[in-house]
């Protein structure tokens, strides 16, 4: 006899390994919300900037600063994951690179460069 | 909530406004490459330009809808106490809102 589960089931969700696909999927996401939530900071300094030579003197200094360039980063991550699986997903809904293999490879290749091109650029402006 | 929420029509309006973001924010990182050194005025004089306000104006529009579009995606996919999901979705679209006024006065009052 078998029988029918139908309690709760226990996921562990360090133990369950996301297909590459899903991770930039929730990375979509995630950068999503950092770059909602980094709104009112970068209006902030796009204020202070503009009202004054002090005040860009000061936004220069902000920017400067090594805590700030770490949320810069994550930011410039964020912006760059988005726009990246942004381009990949708009793609896939015209349907480009719609294979699994393709897919996978397309995955892939937003994951891996989102970070380095964001190092980059923090690299080069700053 | 009476409104019913137009999952077609959003779903485009994200995408086409996705496009818009695209472009110009990647314009934005290429003229910061290419042109690394600002003064005050040089800055000041950029930005203002009639086209860029126009231009930053849309951009700000483009991003309140492609904003609230996406993070009210998420708030329904992962929050289902209705209390909660009203609560937490006043403050995103307040947020926006007040991100979008705020912006367009900086823009403004740094072109008078």
């Amino acid at each position: 006899m078998t029988t029918q589960r139908s309690g709760p089931v226990y996921l562990n969700l360090l133990r369950i390994r996301f297909p590459v696909g899903a991770v930039t999927s929730i990375a979509h996401r995630i950068s999503g919300v950092l770059l909602f939530l980094s709104l009112p900071v970068l209006i902030y300094l796009l204020d202070l900037s503009l009202q004054s030579p002090a005040g860009y003197e000061k936004t220069i200094s902000y920017i400067n600063n090594c805590w700030f360039e770490a949320g810069l980063g994550l930011v410039v991550w964020s912006f760059m994951h988005h726009l990246l699986s942004g381009i990949r997903f708009l793609l896939i809904d015209i349907d480009k690179g719609v294979t699994l293999q393709t897919a996978r490879g397309s995955a892939w290749l937003v994951n891996l460069c989102a970070p380095v091109l964001a190092l980059l650029y923090l690299w080069w402006i700053l | 909530m009476s409104r019913p929420i137009h999952g077609l029509r959003d779903w485009l309006l994200q995408r086409l406004t996705a496009v818009y973001l695209g472009i110009f924010l990647v314009y934005l990182l290429v003229h910061f490459l290419l042109q690394p050194q600002h003064s005050f005025q040089q800055w000041h004089d950029w930005v203002t330009q009639p086209a860029m306000i126009i231009a930053a104006a849309l951009f700000i529009m483009a991003l309140l809808i492609h904003g609230w579009v996406g993070m009210r995606d998420i708030v329904l996919d992962y929050v289902h106490a209705t209390g909660l999901r009203l609560a937490i979705l006043s403050l995103i679209a307040l947020t926006l809102m007040a991100c979008g006024i705020w912006a367009l006065r900086v823009l403004l009052q740094a072109a008078i």
